[in-house]
């Protein structure tokens, strides 16, 4: 499968598919359903410092080709990840991407530090989440934030890729792939969800109990393309696209506007083997176009009139 | 995993039974354990986006039950996949029931909650025990399968909201009379009633198992949207509805978080 062979800041993996942070658990709930090793890498629950317990329920509905969350981040911490979960994944020929966040800048160097000294393959740091009202949003809705809490980590990692996750609710994205980019990073994963939400027209209520949830599934795809290229215009650091990816003509889309790999969210949540798919409907296509490599599709949308 | 769906069949308005070929499926299903369904209807691309989850009504032969309700779109596609046609789910997910040998059971359902406890029904007779049904629903169309159960269980209480079968109460009201006379009580409805049930046999001093229908986007413990609390010792600790359950101890169960 040399076809889909790719190179993401200096790390091999064996094909560009990659389970996007939050909907693949930490690798191993999907272990027994598919054969994970199949996968080019697998990005895990982001991780913090400590133990972090989540928003209260209800936290999902589906909404119109997608769905609402409002998991709150929740996940059990940085050191009890590297003990207890961290091992049991390596056991996998697939590559790890943790993906790590902090309320503070000194948080997210806290356990940056730490998994700067793990077995993983790369970090990306999550600055976009919508659902913790601490930090998360804040660092990614501000260039000037979005530059020191990147430049902080990046100081504190010296043995891993840096990736930096953005987020899609700002008027105008550019900017902060732009700052990431200056700070340091050595990737951008784009995008993370889309600020949104439902209401039950009987109880008057919420759907959600922390009111807004982040949306993600087909339904925020087209906004995921545009958005990834219009950072491949201002960066040079290989991206990761994501949003709304179910299919393998999807994640061409994405290679198309500017990606170097993808990652499938939502997907693995409406059929486990979605991403297995994507992987063989991928593999055909480059052939089909006489690709010698996947990577070659990167940025050759064709915008002539 | 594919299956054959043999037949699709209308109780009344409200419910459905289908029934379900595959012999891939049926060696590792366990009572109350449940199914995340896909209709063949379901476009990757088209609406609705997430598989539904259902709990196991049974197992014979090759074949395995479904019992739905028609809530919204999903349920809507179901009643429109036809006898022969394709259906996708996932293997059997959850901890189900567990049987006990010859001890006096009560189940307690509630509605559409009848689903789970027909196959554990059929364990616990086999496996020596005196089974009684306590049904509860709004009205006649609620009451499904009951006769199903019959040569399964000993006795059948059935009550709705308006009298039109069964005594007019709660089936809180006739079970709580009778709960000290069990051993172990297994429950299934909406969380209210489920907490009802909890809080008598506590009361009573019965051990009391619940299955606990929680929104699901995975089914499989990924995405941490079925978080359930329930008490160990002095703390409160989160639970996967569908990995650690979805049955759980009753009693156990801190219902202020999960009823609304
Ligand atoms: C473990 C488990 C076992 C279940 N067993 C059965 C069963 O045997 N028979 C049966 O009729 N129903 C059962 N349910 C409930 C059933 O899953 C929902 O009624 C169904 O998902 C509704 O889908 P819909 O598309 O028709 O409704 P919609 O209103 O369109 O659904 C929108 C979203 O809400 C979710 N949802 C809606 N109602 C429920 C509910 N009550 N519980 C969980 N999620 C819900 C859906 O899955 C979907 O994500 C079970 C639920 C769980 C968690
Ligand atoms: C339930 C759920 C939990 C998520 N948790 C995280 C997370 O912990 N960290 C993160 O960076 N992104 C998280 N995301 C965002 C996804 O990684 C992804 O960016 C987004 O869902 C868009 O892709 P998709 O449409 O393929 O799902 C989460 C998404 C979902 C649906
Ligand atoms: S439904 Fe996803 S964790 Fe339970």
């Amino acid at each position: 499968m040399s076809v889909l062979k790719v190179n993401i800041c200096g790390v091999e993996f064996k094909n560009p598919v990659i389970t996007a942070s939050g909907t693949f658990g930490y690798g191993l709930e999907y272990a027994r359903f598919i054969d994970i090793s199949k996968l080019g890498g697998i990005s895990v629950k982001g991780i913090s410092y400590n133990e972090v317990k989540g928003n209260p329920m209800p936290r999902i509905m589906e909404t119109t080709s997608g769905m609402l969350n409002a998991i709150g981040l929740q996940n059990v911490g940085v050191h009890k990840f590297l003990k207890e979960k961290l091992p049991l994944l390596r056991k996998y020929d697939t590559r790890v991407i943790v993906n790590f966040w902090g309320k503070t800048i000194e948080e997210y160097v806290q356990v940056a530090e730490v998994l700067d000294n793990a077995d993983v393959d790369m970090l990306e740091m999550n600055i976009s989440c919508p659902n913790v009202k601490e930090g998360g949003i804040a660092f990614g809705s501000d260039p000037s934030m979005t530059a020191k809490v990147v430049s902080e980590c990046r100081k504190a990692i010296s043995n891993k890729p840096l990736l930096v996750k953005l987020s899609p609710n700002v008027t105008d994205i550019k900017p902060f792939a732009k700052a990431c980019e200056d700070s340091g990073a050595d990737g951008i994963s784009a995008i993370n969800t889309l600020l949104g939400m439902a209401v039950n027209i009987h109880t008057r209520k919420p759907y959600i109990s922390n009111v807004t949830g982040g949306l993600s599934g087909p339904a925020i795809k087209p906004v995921a393309v545009r958005m990834v290229h219009e950072v491949s215009k201002v960066v040079k650091i290989p991206i990761i696209g994501m949003g709304g990816i179910i299919r393998w003509e999807d994640a061409a889309e994405f290679f198309l506007v500017g990606a170097s790999a993808v990652q499938v969210g939502t997907a693995n949540f409406v059929d486990p083997e979605l991403t297995l798919k994507i992987v063989d409907g991928l593999e055909k296509y480059a052939e089909s176009q006489g690709l010698s490599n996947i990577s070659e599709l990167t940025g050759k949308v064709d915008l002539s009139k | 995993m594919k299956g054959i769906i043999l037949k699709n069949e209308r109780l009344n308005d409200k419910y459905r039974l289908m029934e379900i070929e595959s012999p891939e499926f049926v060696q590792t299903a366990k009572p109350g354990q449940f199914v995340m369904v896909k209709t063949g209807l379901q476009d990757y691309l088209a609406d609705p986006l997430l598989r539904r989850p259902f709990g196991l009504v049974d197992v014979r032969g090759n074949t395995f039950r479904l019992l739905y309700m028609l809530v919204g779109k999903g349920t809507r596609l179901m009643t429109e996949s036809p006898a022969g046609s394709v259906i996708e789910f996932s293997s059997s997910l959850g901890n189900g029931f567990k049987s006990v040998k010859n001890q006096k059971v009560a189940l307690v359902a509630g509605g559409v909650g009848i689903a789970p406890l027909l196959w554990i029904a059929k364990l616990l007779k086999d496996d020596g025990c005196s089974v009684t049904l306590y049904f509860g629903g709004r009205n006649q169309e609620d009451i499904i399968l009951a006769d199903e159960f019959r040569p399964h269980i000993d006795k059948l209480v059935i009550t709705t909201d308006d009298g039109s079968v069964g005594d007019k109460a709660l089936v809180t009201v006739p079970f709580g009379q009778d709960v000290k006379g069990f051993d172990r009580v297994y429950a299934c409805g909406p969380k209210r009633m489920l907490e009802a049930v909890s809080g008598i046999c506590v009361k009573g001093g019965v051990p009391v198992d619940v299955s606990l229908d929680e929104r699901m986007a995975c089914g499989m413990g990924a995405c941490l949207g079925c978080i359930i609390y329930v008490r160990e010792g002095e703390e409160t600790v989160q639970k996967r509805c569908c990995v650690e359950g979805p049955v759980f101890d009753g009693s156990k169960v801190v219902w202020e978080s999960v009823c609304r």
